[in-house]
């Protein structure tokens, strides 16, 4: 190789330069970059989970601070108004922050929380949720009593009592109203006791969410808190059936229409570790349209019901109309489509001959079996089923096109329409799908049927939530006719179809939901709203019925005032919760369709005007006097749940975790720079050695 | 146009010659220059956390290689690591969008190797070369993922027979129980990292002293029983200071790893500094 020009050299030896310069930037990083791990050691290794108390860890702490749960329960016509006291006494020598976790309803309207520390009484504010814990945080570090209500889930919450001294005695009372909205023409009033332990993924958005670590008694153990409850039912229609599957209780009836029920004790069955249920019915059978007005210092509320009677004649039963509307695309060839073609077969099948029915079926493009709705007669029925036989799958999913068509069907006003959506649901147009049907929903209830091993249940329940329907998920073919014949029963009798709810000398607005859907046998149409101007005038509910046209018409005779004086319906200040509730329960359904916290910013308006729990705002109650004057030396402690009734310790694993974030040990790797640093010493060792070596054999 | 009247062309002669007598330096600069896409990968997968940045350590390895020889590279490149050179870079070129990151990276690297051992001079063992371009790739989170398991099992399967000499030892996959105690055999403890450094020791080793290919390929296994007799070792004892009630504090879990390390380190230097056997003539 000739010698290279005098410029050759130059730039070789700048590569070279370059070459030894990358060489030591590469050993410097290595010594400062941060070593990546498939697991990271400093992370804690398992999801939150429930565990089990291991008591007298510290007996100068009161594990067990909550002593007595208390709940009073008024319903008036459709109003519960339910009043918990939790009964916290700390009986240990250290003070403590007393964390307790329990159940609700999920349509509880949280609209309440008063703290009772020796004579003082603190009425909690309603907060933004993190500001409320910013000021809880404070509050504790200051050494003062304070109460923080959250809520972690839709039917979960969470109280934290802070500096809670040795031989203090808290009374925390939350309040809360909710509707009960009969079944079947049966009442039902549910109060949970206990949150269950909650099996937690690691893959779930709740995998490192605090209040799943709950400790949990062992098997057989009671909860040390003694639980009772009070019930009181005023009605304006006879009391009928009082009963609870779930408690023992005993039941003074005053007269026809009040109720007084009390738990009583069952040997051996502790209360508090399972549901406590109510059931009752009330006496008539007639469509008992009503309306419960509130008249407010600011604004003015509504709450009307079509309630349909609670056995329909099958002679009321008007002309149905169902149009199917099923998904033929690639995704739902093989097994999909042929349960889809059973789910039909039995359906359809089941139709009167004055019924009529048309099947659309879809996939990139659609196409309706008939031009307009054909009679269900035994021949178009044959016909329709060998169409849908010789069907195969095939092409994309355009579901909303799909849909729109089905709208866009015209219908005879004295028809009441039935959709019924079968699909597998592997579309991305969910939202739009929703806010279709929702916008149609005076035109048609919608069914939902998920049919698939994997099916899109987001889209299925959602599309049943819009359409006021019901979801059905069929996983295997064997399932088809037990779901079709639930389908059937479900819809079996549409007492009223079309129906509008107006206000004749009262103006209303705010109005949820927007649209009536027909009132089925077995589900009342709640309306709430709210209303200005002068109180009066009537409401006029109308519809068609199997007998011809209906109108009623309600006058509204009385309103309560400001004071909230009961109606016949109830105590009615409640209103205002519990419109506030439906509409934030709206806007909580609307972000989980979507994903994210895209309605935070309405729903903590919500909260915080009508004062009520959320998932963003918080109850907060501060104590103005500084109790304890070295909160640092202060403890936490999570009060214990039961477990459930029925469910067995291994709900909580195989092996449980005995202790809140005890890290089981594992025997990790040195860290990579010092594995690096003793790799390059023994190199150079065995470089010293080598030259050593090589020096003697000069030397030899 | 034919060879004879190109010759006659004097600046393409001039060209001809520069190209001829460029530096070998040039060369494998415009070898690595072609394969920027993947030093880009890489370097965004040490940059976003995904991998541990040991692979710099063998690429510097590399460099400092081909710094140290930089007087005695040869004038004529041997025309087959040239050829294998040429082939990895045109696969890693063709390659680019359909065959994943990580294989794309082995060819690059694998080029850059056989570039570098093109001109490296005589006697130079061109495997450990072609093992410190593996060890360069960003693989130690792929190898947790996929060896990671079957390692740990057998680290606690290893360490279970130990430890049954003196302790009540059982095992659930990956668990050990120790006297009604828990202990997780989980990834951080499966030797992935003692493997690397294992390998790269090996590497190195091979090319301070000069060992031929052969040697180095057939004392490869040696190394791996080293390791994975290492790891046992280490966990063996972490787990029984576990057993015994007398949990290790953080620090003594480094020193003891450090310590296992080096024994291994200083083990693989033992069997890569072992004379070769000379062959009998036929």
């Amino acid at each position: 190789m000739p010698s290279p020009a005098p410029c050759s050299a130059g730039l070789a030896r700048w590569l070279w330069a370059a070459a030894a310069g990358l060489a030591a930037t590469a050993v410097i990083a290595l010594g400062t970059a941060a070593p990546a791990h498939a697991q990271d050691a400093a992370a804690p290794r398992a999801t939150e989970s429930p565990y089990f108390l291991v008591p007298g860890a510290d007996p100068s702490l009161d594990a067990l601070p909550l002593k007595s749960t208390r709940v009073e329960v008024h319903i008036a016509g459709v109003i519960a108004d339910v009043t918990v006291t939790q009964h916290y006494r700390n009986e240990g020598t250290r003070a403590i922050e007393a964390r307790y976790l329990f159940p609700g309803s999920t349509r509880a309207a949280v609209h309440g929380l008063n703290v009772r520390l020796a004579d003082r009484l603190i009425t909690a504010d309603i907060r933004e949720k993190r500001q409320a814990r910013q000021e809880y945080a404070a509050a504790r570090q200051e050494g003062k009593t304070a109460a923080l209500l959250e809520q972690q889930l839709p039917n979960v919450f969470q109280m934290n009592v802070a500096n809670i001294l040795p031989g203090d005695e808290v009374k925390v009372e939350l309040r809360y109203t909710e509707l009960l909205v009969p079944e079947a023409g049966r009442y039902q009033f549910v109060f949970p006791t206990v949150v269950g332990p909650r099996y937690n993924s690691p893959q779930s958005s709740q995998a490192r969410t605090a209040w799943v670590a709950q400790p949990t008694l062992r098997e057989g153990q009671a909860s040390p808190a003694a639980f009772d409850l009070q019930l009181h039912i005023a009605s304006p229609l006879a009391i009928q059936g009082v009963e609870s599957p779930s408690h023992r209780i005993g039941v003074e009836l005053e007269g026809e229409r009040q109720a007084h029920v009390a738990l009583q004790g069952e040997p051996g069955r502790p209360a508090g570790n399972r549901d406590f249920i109510l059931h009752y019915r009330l006496a008539g059978e007639g469509i008992a349209s009503g309306v419960l007005l509130y008249q407010g210092p600011q604004e003015n509320f509504f709450l009307a019901m079509v309630q349909p009677p609670r056995q329909v004649d099958a002679r009321a039963i008007p002309p149905r109309d169902y149009v199917f509307v099923v998904d033929i695309s690639g995704s739902m060839h093989g097994f999909p489509l042929d349960t889809a073609k059973a789910v039909l077969r039995e359906l359809i099948g089941g139709l009167r001959p004055s019924d009529t029915f048309n099947v659309l079926l879809f996939s990139g493009s659609n196409r309706f079996l008939s031009p307009q709705p054909v009679p269900a007669t035994r021949a178009n029925l044959e016909q329709a089923i060998r169409t849908i036989e010789q069907m195969g799958g095939g092409g994309s999913t355009e579901l909303i096109p799909a849909l729109k068509r089905v709208y866009a069907q015209p219908k005879a006003a004295d028809v009441s329409r039935t959709v019924v959506v079968v699909t597998d649901g592997y579309v991305t147009v969910e939202r739009e799908a929703f806010e279709l049907v929702r916008r149609h929903l005076s035109q048609a209830n919608v069914f939902a049927f998920g049919i698939g091993s994997s099916v899109n249940r987001h889209l299925i329940e959602g599309l049943a939530r819009a359409g006021q329907g019901e979801p059905f998920v069929i996983t295997q073919a064997s399932q088809a006719r037990d779901q079709a014949t639930r389908f059937r029963r479900m819809i079996e009798s549409p007492v009223l179809t079309s129906v509008t709810a107006r206000f004749e000398g009262l103006e209303a607005y705010d109005v949820e939901p927007p649209q009536l859907p027909d009132v089925l046998a077995e589900r009342p149409v709640v309306v709430f709203g709210k209303w200005r101007g002068n109180p009066g005038g009537q409401l006029v509910v109308e519809g068609r019925a199997a007998d011809g046209p209906y109108r009623q018409v309600v006058p509204i005779a009385t309103v309560a005032g400001a004071g909230g004086a009961p109606q016949e319906g109830g105590d009615t200040r409640a209103l205002r919760h519990l419109w506030a509730r439906h509409r934030i329960a709206a806007l909580s359904d609307q972000e989980a369709l979507e994903g994210g916290d895209g309605q935070r910013e309405r729903i903590t308006a919500l909260g915080l005007q009508y004062r009520l729990l959320t998932q963003y705002t918080s109850f907060l109650a501060v104590d103005r006097v500084v109790h304890h004057p070295r909160p640092q030396d202060g403890a936490s402690v999570d009060q214990p749940q039961p477990l459930p009734e029925g469910v067995g310790e291994r709900a909580l694993g195989e092996a449980p975790v005995l202790a809140t974030a005890v890290e089981v040990p594992g025997t990790p790797e040195p860290a990579a720079w010092g594995a690096t640093a003793v790799a390059l010493s023994m190199l150079a060792m065995l470089v010293r050695r080598q030259r050593r070596r090589n020096a003697a054999r000069y030397t030899d | 146009m034919n060879l004879p009247r190109l010759l006659r062309m004097p600046a393409l002669v001039r060209w001809g010659v520069r190209i001829d007598t460029a530096p070998d330096a040039l060369w494998l600069a415009l070898l690595a220059a072609a394969l920027w896409p993947t030093w880009w990968w890489m370097g965004r997968r040490l940059a976003d956390g995904s991998d541990d940045p040991l692979g710099l350590l063998a690429l510097a390895a590399l460099a400092v290689l081909a710094w140290r020889s930089r007087h005695r590279l040869r004038a004529a490149p041997r025309l087959g690591w040239l050829l294998a050179a040429l082939g990895c870079v045109l696969l890693a070129t063709a390659g680019q969008g359909l065959l994943p990151p990580l294989a794309l990276a082995l060819a690059s690297l694998l080029g850059l190797a056989a570039g570098l051992a093109a001109f490296l001079p005589p006697g130079t063992p061109r495997a450990p070369v072609t093992g410190l371009a593996v060890l360069s790739l960003p693989l130690l989170a792929s190898l947790q993922f996929y060896a990671g398991y079957p390692l740990r099992v057998l680290t606690a399967e290893a360490s279970r027979w130990l430890l049954g000499l003196v302790f009540r030892v059982e095992r659930e996959g990956a668990t050990l129980w120790v006297e009604g105690r828990r202990v997780i055999v989980d990834a951080p403890c499966s030797g992935v990292q003692m493997v690397w450094f294992g390998y790269f020791t090996a590497c190195v080793a091979a090319l301070l002293l000069a060992r031929g290919d052969r040697a180095f390929l057939t004392r490869l296994p040696a190394v791996g029983a080293l390791v994975l007799a290492g790891n046992v070792l280490r966990n063996t004892l972490l787990v029984a200071a576990e057993g015994a009630g007398r949990p290790l504090p953080g620090w003594a879990h480094e020193v003891a790893g450090l310590a296992v390390l080096a024994a291994v380190c200083a083990g693989v230097g033992w069997v890569m500094s072992r004379p070769e056997a000379t062959r009998r003539p036929a």
